[in-house]
């Protein structure tokens, strides 16, 4: 078999195993060159299904198709599906997500997704994942964000904060944690979910009558809240999803952007993470020669990574930048921007709209809006300054600013750029700021 | 399948069923609706409308199963399961036989493991593990050997039960390390049972120490007492894994998760990353971190760059890291 040259503009970094391999085949080993195997030709760019190359040898974005198949994927879906029954919430939230870094305007599904959630609101608190379905963080925190995303007062007024507030004082437990609902599991997702939906709809902080955690002495709903983060620190130097599994490229994110929406990452951060541990694990979950990430040591990489674990550095950035001023702080990357512009470009694209974890996977609205937020948060610098929109509780979280990345490593093409999302909430900085606004200016009576 | 059986079930006459909205009765067309098979819509009527009564029945036990075979990812339907098999007191180890296949079955579900843990966690029902509990994990491990969801499970199952020093983890640990040395999860259960904190008292962690907010988080990890024989023996372990297959990062983040329990510096393995470093090319860019990080530390910063900048060639992906590393070391007093 004769090897076909890359397209010129590529690396060879890019289109080469790595320098160091060993030998020992094992089931591991096995996977990641069967992986490798389906990614060189798009690597190199001389995959069919590729077009609209750069300089740089990067296929463009394909927008259109992107932006077409979101909205398809908002509409209606086969019985085939009945497997999302318990999702959709998020499918509104991925779509609207999408939508909003392609510059699409979300505000014109407003009445669509007060029409939809409605019924999935329970009174005694909080979003199940579809009508008559039990309350759940994930389910919460997709309907908040996606009413954040199409904004306004009817989209606003239909989150009963009160009642919210109240089921999430149930769900916090003794040990700082959150469940992601009553009788499920505690996780890193339940606390990033629910500090997310406390933050953007002020929520007050004292713990409601009635919570378990209350009882056990704690006084608040960020009462031990950083040291339970704290303990899932493994010693690899990632974040597992609870104390003592593995660390995590997913967990990783949620544990960070939640002990960002507590404090300012420079205080935070360096009081309960091993930061040159946590550094060097987050570091090493780039993939050579892939560029994109896997999600922990040994695994594969798929392109849902690259906001999971690509979404970490700008909190870890800013976090190393120190105390915010009244100006940018220059950008210092600790990443591969190249690497992972490359990967997403050439190899996450479906060929007819949508983006994958990896060539050989299906196209899926989860992959397609965080496929999007790594390349939207590797194109622009994020940064936080000294004035927030916010004057009380969290003001740190709504202090993030961004500014286009212009730095030489950037390989994709002008009419690539995607629409910067905030780096705690995941959608546009304006939405989590016009929420937040709102709430304050509706503050609950407990 | 196929034909409607609650509506014309006797058993079920009493029954008022609560019809699905999903947003389809507003003004506007709700947005990924989901065209539902009918007996899946008929089902789940159903299931809203004894939730909503908080019926414990076996009608509603049966009811939970047949939700479950057309979408196991109904994280609702799970909870009320446990509930009524809780309330009903039923047998248990019947419901692990049946989740096993279940398991098997839907092999990417994780709202099982939590339903394992739910009924595991009753003390009258399992004062000890059950007997074919860790032979039926090691079945999940053969389709899956790091399935996180089972791993998290098993964790929280040694802590459950206390079985950091039962023969039968390390064993299962060590079989699925042979079959492949890469399996980190394998790894970090290793870790776990070796160096993980054992005070069921205090709330579990990665690492003992974490969350004290009288302690740095450099010192997590660090024991108090420290079982040097055994310590000896996981480096010796961790050495041979490397010999294997040098550029296996697994045992080389375990040997320095190994060195911090017990509260010993990096440099005692400065002969051994030293091998895979110099003469006849790099075999292992880990070897080479490791030997920058010994150096780092004892000030020597000419070899400490030398080594990053090696590093930029070895592992190029991570180029701005390696800078990054190099310019603390320039930055140190």
């Amino acid at each position: 078999m004769t090897e076909q040259a890359a397209r010129p503009g590529i690396p060879a970094m890019f289109t080469q195993p790595p320098p160091i391999r060993d030998p020992l085949v094992t089931e591991t080993l096995d996977l990641q060159n069967a992986t490798l195997a389906k990614c060189l030709p798009f690597l190199k760019g001389i995959h069919s299904s590729q077009k609209d190359f750069n300089e740089h040898g990067v296929p463009a974005l394909q927008r259109d198709e992107h932006v077409s198949y979101l909205y398809d994927s908002l509409e209606d879906y086969p019985e085939g599906f009945v497997a999302m029954d318990a999702s959709r919430p998020w499918i509104l939230y991925w779509g609207l997500a999408g939508l909003a870094m392609l510059g699409e305007d979300t505000t014109r599904f407003r009445e669509r997704v007060v029409a939809t959630l409605r019924p999935m609101q329970n009174p005694t608190g909080g979003f199940g994942g579809g009508h008559g379905q039990t309350s759940h963080v994930a389910g919460s925190y997709a309907a908040v964000l996606a009413l954040a995303m199409v904004g306004g007062e009817e989209a606003f007024g239909l989150v009963d904060r009160h009642a919210m507030w109240q089921w999430l004082g149930r769900l916090k437990q003794p040990d700082g944690g959150f469940r992601v609902c009553e009788g499920g599991e505690e996780d890193v997702r339940g606390a990033y979910c629910a500090m997310t939906i406390i933050s953007l709809l002020d929520l007050p902080l004292a713990l409601a009558p009635g919570s378990q955690a209350r009882d056990a002495g704690l006084e608040t709903l960020t009462s031990g809240l950083p040291e339970y983060l704290s303990r899932c620190q493994t010693y690899e130097g990632g974040i597992s999803g609870s104390p003592g599994s593995e660390a995590h490229g997913a967990y990783a994110f949620c544990a960070l952007a939640c002990l960002s929406i507590l404090a300012p990452p420079e205080e935070i951060f360096h009081r309960h993470m091993d930061m040159p541990l946590l550094v060097s694990w987050l570091s090493a979950r780039q993939s050579a020669p892939e560029g994109g990430y896997s999600g922990r040591t040994n695994k594969l990489v798929d392109g849902c990574y690259s906001h999971w674990v690509g979404g970490c550095w700008p909190l870890i950035e800013s976090s190393l930048a120190g105390k915010p001023t009244s100006t940018e702080p220059p950008a210092n990357s600790l990443s591969s921007r190249e690497g992972l512009t490359r990967y997403i470009l050439a190899c996450c694209q479906g060929n007819n709209g949508g983006l994958r974890d990896k060539p050989g996977k299906h196209v899926d609205s989860y992959h397609t809006c965080y496929v999007l937020a790594g390349l939207s948060a590797t194109q622009n610098h994020h940064y936080r300054t000294d004035t927030s929109v916010s004057s009380k509780n969290f003001s740190s979280s709504f202090s993030w600013k961004s500014s286009p990345n212009r730095s030489a490593d950037n390989v994709f093409s002008r009419g690539d750029r995607l629409a910067p999302f905030h780096p705690l909430y995941m959608v546009p900085h304006k939405a989590a700021e016009e929420m937040r606004l709102w709430s304050e200016a509706h503050p609950l009576t407990v | 399948m196929g034909e409607t059986t609650y509506s014309t079930d006797p058993e079920w006459a009493d029954v008022t069923p609560i019809e699905l909205d999903d947003g389809s009765n507003s003004s506007v067309m709700p947005l990924a609706s989901i065209a539902y098979p009918p007996e899946y819509l008929e089902a789940t009527s159903y299931l809203r409308a004894v939730m909503a009564a908080n019926e414990m029945s076996e009608r509603a036990l049966k009811l939970t199963e047949a939700v479950i075979s057309m979408n196991p990812a109904h994280y609702t339907v799970w909870i009320y399961r446990a509930k009524i098999l809780f309330a009903l007191n039923k047998d248990l180890n019947e419901e692990l036989d049946w989740l096993n296949d279940v398991s098997l079955k839907y092999l990417k579900n994780y709202q099982i493991w939590h339903h394992r843990q739910v009924l595991l966690s009753s003390k009258p029902h399992f004062p000890t593990i059950p007997a074919k509990e860790t032979t039926f994990l090691m079945e999940m491990f053969a389709q899956d050997s790091k399935n996180y969801h089972v791993w998290t499970y098993r964790h929280w199952l040694v802590r459950h039960f206390k079985l950091w020093d039962s023969p039968q983890e390390l064993q299962d640990v060590e079989y699925l390390l042979k079959a492949d040395i890469r399996n980190n999860s394998a790894w970090n259960h290793r870790y776990m049972l070796r160096f993980g904190p054992r005070d069921t008292d205090s709330p579990d962690a990665g690492m003992v120490n974490a969350g004290d907010i009288e302690k740095m988080p450099s010192e997590k990890g660090r024991l108090t007492v420290v079982d040097e024989e055994m310590v000896d023996a996981e480096l010796k372990f961790a050495q041979e894994a490397i010999l294997r297959a040098p550029e296996n990062m697994s045992p080389w983040s375990y040997a320095k998760g190994v060195l911090r329990a017990a509260g010993r510096g990096l440099e005692e393995w400065e002969g051994f990353a030293g091998k895979f470093v110099e003469g006849g090319g790099v075999k292992s860019s880990h070897a080479v971190e490791w030997l920058a990080c010994v150096v780092a530390e004892r000030g020597e910063k000419e070899e400490a760059v030398r080594l990053f900048g090696m590093l930029e060639e070895v592992d190029p992906i991570r180029k701005n890291y390696w800078g990054y590393r190099i310019k603390s070391v320039e930055a140190a007093a």
